[in-house]
């Protein structure tokens, strides 16, 4: 089988996953879509949408719904993984069954396991033999590449042929695929602002301003990046698509789930009601608590990461957050220090 | 064990190493510079005359007067050449080169010097002082002084099943004696070193070298095509099944901790080797690496390592000229002490691991983390032909190196010296907790002392602590380290059998410092475990 012939396995068939397969196949590719339900499955294959995830969403017919990690990892040489991040061990292990060494394997997960803190690329060296793997990630609200708006992603990955597979799968005149090589920096980058989201939603259902907003959120990417410079990322990640670049699009964003799960919180309402009622997995709520934990091991402060986690677990008022960031002495902003003074 | 016959006829196999090696390396540089993926050939020789004219600046001129001569010629060719000379200019290079690695390599000599090894230490030894050892009523054997440890029959039945690349832990140039004396011990077939330069050229060890199967590493060279040509000859002697050993530290540590970065260029010869022989058909020809870990209560050369450590300008010098190991009585001391008080020098066997860093079983089957088979064929592979892709395959071997540096950690064992000094140095740096490392050592004189109990208090922490880590097999806890109570005396005795200036002694119920950099230099081999607040930067391949 030639390589233009070698179908592309999508593993996850929620909202980021179904897009995807759709764009790949939009490219001229056979994509086989893994699901764990069978109806989605028949709902994909005989009518060629899914409802669930993309409600408006015709799907290219290239898409092939499959129940089975074999049948859709098995003929791949690209294997996307779209899982939520609480899923995405017991899925890896299940697919580690069938995954081969020369598999290339790319995730879309913006999120760390709660439990060990682990980025999927660990959790993926823990359950597979897969060793060519990538992230991608970016300002990529699904809802509008499958209406067909344009876009940037960055795919990021040690193994040129993973960045260039990818490229070939994924590239289009809609979406514009950049490359990197800090794996680490963009799957702490695309978790951890999450967090910041969740405040910035907060933020804009309370009205605070636009100015206040973007001091909140720019503290917030500060603190972001210093714990991911403290676990091996680039600091210049931060400042890239998967950094400044998904922070703005998923804090400016009302489609933004973490958003969304700000601005619920800041009506009064409950966090698992708030849940309940997005019917999809918000990835900040789980980061929220890796972020605070990650901060805390480093002594890193981190205000913000902190004060996010006591609205989520500790009914902490989310007025009593904003007042209290608000209020935090004015130090340095972002650089070397200056003679005489401390930050 | 091989028999005789068998090495020879192996012996035989490896003669046309060299021009193997030579062909390969040519062709690659002629080939890159054609399709311009690499410097043409005159600005190669260019950059190795700059190279070798650097390094024999600094070399010893005695040794050094045949590569002048050659140098001078290659120069002068290079300016007067055309430049259809070049292509030829580069070979007498890479030959002088090749020649040069592959010169000490005796297969003939091999198989008697490996029959002779069961007395070769004590024999050395009484070879090269013989007054001082007739004084003493037994000649001291480095070999029963040495404990084996860890998988040594996963080892022994892979080394049968394909070629073995052994890469141990390098503290001292004791390493190599320890090794090819561990390596005739358990009965395996002959090993192929790559040895430092230095190991050739000390009167103690030379002979002995030049007779086990090393080839020659030159650590000054600096010289890309030098470094590529030593990759080359790993690479054929793996793809000849023979079995390699060498150290992926690159030079002995000079803090005393256990390695937690290890050079790529050798390491990545397994994998160059696998493309090769997968190319070549040989799809069932294995290549295993072996992690093995060597535990010192004493460090021959430990006050010229810490020294160099200490000073800044010395991190970039590989061969201390002067040190310990190349002064015979400094050798006569250290193994006397070794043998009044008994002690050991421990080695752990790793699990052995395929090139890209899987765990492999005692049938030879690469397996994930989950310990299901792996075709580990595949990572090589691309639509099912093996393709080549460099930095695929350095990021397995930095995976891969990786893999290594946690089994030294594991397989690192805590002894006694160890802990008293890690013990003794927590406490001292708590008392000044503001001083940075140099300032702290600085600041320890002969004045410094802790009380007796302190010390007993501390001790009991780390072994506690240790113990703890042991129990989830993250570090080995040496038997005489389990009695915390024994720690103490054992340690001090220890010390005080080689050391001039004894790192720690006792004056009625105090601890007083005797050298600060010596108790720097063996609590250095715990740092890492969270046992206490880190002192030196630590280089992580994780």
């Amino acid at each position: 089988m030639s390589p233009v012939d070698r179908p592309v396995a999508v593993l996850g068939a929620g909202n980021w996953g179904t897009t995807l397969a759709h764009l790949v196949a939009k490219n001229g590719h056979r994509v086989m879509l893994w699901t764990r339900h069978p109806d989605q499955r028949d709902e994909i294959n005989g009518r060629h949408t899914n409802a669930r995830s993309v409600p408006d969403l015709a799907l290219h017919p290239g898409v092939s719904a499959v129940t089975d990690l074999g049948e859709a990892i098995g003929p791949a040489e690209l294997v996307v993984v779209a899982i939520p991040s609480q899923s995405f061990r017991a899925v890896s292990r299940i697919a580690g069954d069938v995954l081969q060494p020369d598999h290339l394997v790319v995730h879309v997960t913006k999120g760390l396991e709660v439990r060990t803190h682990r980025r999927m690329t660990e959790i993926l060296a823990e359950e597979t033999c897969a060793a060519q793997v990538g992230v991608l990630a970016g300002p990529n609200i699904a809802a509008e590449i499958a209406m067909g708006k344009p876009a940037g992603t960055v795919i990021t990955s040690a193994f040129p042929r993973v960045i260039e597979v990818t490229r070939r799968a994924l590239s289009s005149e809609q979406l514009m695929v950049f490359a990197g090589a800090d794996v680490v920096g963009v799957e702490l980058a695309g978790a951890l602002k999450n967090v910041v989201a969740i405040a910035a939603g907060m933020a804009t259902e309370l009205d605070i301003g636009e100015n206040a907003k973007a001091l909140l959120v720019t503290r917030g990417l500060r603190e972001i990046s210093r714990v991911g410079v403290a676990m091996g990322a680039h600091p210049m990640t931060f400042a890239g698509l998967a950094g400044i670049g998904d922070l703005m699009v998923t804090c400016a964003s009302s489609r933004s789930r973490n958003n969304r799960v700000g601005r619920a919180l800041a009506r009064g309402e409950l966090l698992a009601d708030i849940l309940a009622a997005l019917g999809m997995v918000a990835e900040g709520v789980y980061a929220a608590v890796s972020a605070r934990e990650l901060a805390a091991a480093r002594r890193i402060e981190a205000p913000l990461l902190e004060r996010v986690h006591r609205v989520l677990y500790e009914g902490l008022p989310v007025v009593r957050a904003l007042e209290d960031l608000m209020r935090l002495p004015a130090g340095r902003d972002v650089g070397a220090r200056w003679p005489g003074r401390s930050g | 064990m091989t028999p005789v016959s068998l090495r020879v006829a192996m012996g035989a196999a490896l003669e046309d190493v060299p021009a193997v090696v030579i062909d390969r390396v040519l062709e690659r540089a002629v080939r890159r510079a054609d399709d311009g993926t690499g410097p043409p050939i005159d600005l190669i020789l260019g950059e190795t005359l700059f190279h070798e004219r650097g390094r024999l600046a600094h070399a010893d001129r005695a040794r050094a007067g045949a590569d002048r001569e050659f140098y001078s010629g290659v120069r002068h060719a290079v300016s007067s050449a055309r430049a259809a000379c070049a292509s030829e200019l580069l070979r007498a290079v890479v030959t002088h080169y090749a020649d040069e690695i592959h010169g000490h390599f005796d297969r003939r000599v091999y198989a008697v010097a490996t029959r002779a090894l069961p007395v070769g230490l004590t024999a050395l030894l009484s070879g090269l002082s013989p007054r001082e050892l007739l004084a003493r009523r037994r000649i001291p054997n480095l070999e029963e002084h040495v404990v084996i440890d860890g998988e040594v029959d996963a080892l022994r039945t892979l080394a049968r099943r394909g070629t073995i690349i052994l890469v141990p832990t390098h503290s001292s140039n004791l390493d190599s004696l320890v090794m090819g004396n561990s390596i005739f011990r358990l009965g395996l077939p002959p090993f192929s070193y790559g040895a430092g330069l230095n190991l050739f050229t000390n009167p103690l060890t030379g002979f002995f070298m030049s007779h086990l199967g090393a080839y020659t590493v030159d650590r000054h060279k600096t010289d890309p095509l030098y470094r590529e040509t030593l990759k080359e000859y790993a690479t054929v002697l793996l793809e000849r099944a023979q079995h390699n050993l060498f150290f992926p530290g690159g030079t002995r540590s000079r803090s005393g901790a256990i390695e937690s970065h290890v050079k790529k260029g050798l390491l990545g010869t397994g994998i160059t080797a696998t493309l090769h022989n997968l190319r070549a058909g040989r799809d069932g020809a294995r290549i295993f690496v072996v992690p093995a870990t060597c535990s010192y209560p004493l460090v021959l050369e430990a006050e010229s390592l810490v020294s160099d450590y200490l000073e800044e300008a010395g991190r970039s010098r590989y061969v201390l000229p002067e040190d310990e190991f190349n002064r015979v009585q400094r050798w006569v001391d250290f193994l006397g002490g070794l043998l009044t008080l008994d002690l050991r020098i421990e080695l752990v066997i790793g699990r052995p691991l395929d090139p890209f860093g899987n765990d492999v079983d005692l049938a030879g089957v690469s397996r994930d983390p989950r310990g299901r088979a792996v075709d580990a064929a595949r990572y090589l592979r691309v639509d099912g032909a093996p393709t080549d892709d460099p930095a695929r395959d350095a990021e397995y071997t930095r995976r891969l190196g990786a893999r290594v540096v946690a089994a030294y950690r594991r397989d690192n064992v805590a002894l006694p010296t160890n802990i008293l000094a890690f013990a003794f140095l927590e406490i001292l740096r708590r008392r000044a907790p503001r001083l940075d490392l140099y300032r702290l050592l600085r600041s320890l004189g002969p004045d410094t002392s802790v009380p007796l109990d302190e010390v007993v208090t501390e001790v009991k922490k780390i072994v506690h602590g240790l113990a703890t880590l042991a129990s989830r097999h993250e570090i080995r806890l040496s038997r005489q380290a389990r009695d915390a109570g024994a720690v103490i005396p054992r340690a001090l005795a220890t010390f005080g059998t080689y050391h001039r200036a004894t790192a720690i002694r006792r004056e009625g119920d105090r601890l007083h410092v005797g050298d600060a950099n010596l108790v720097f230099f063996y609590r250095n081999r715990l740092e890492g475990y969270g046992l206490g607040e880190p002192l030196i930067p630590q280089r992580s391949d994780a």
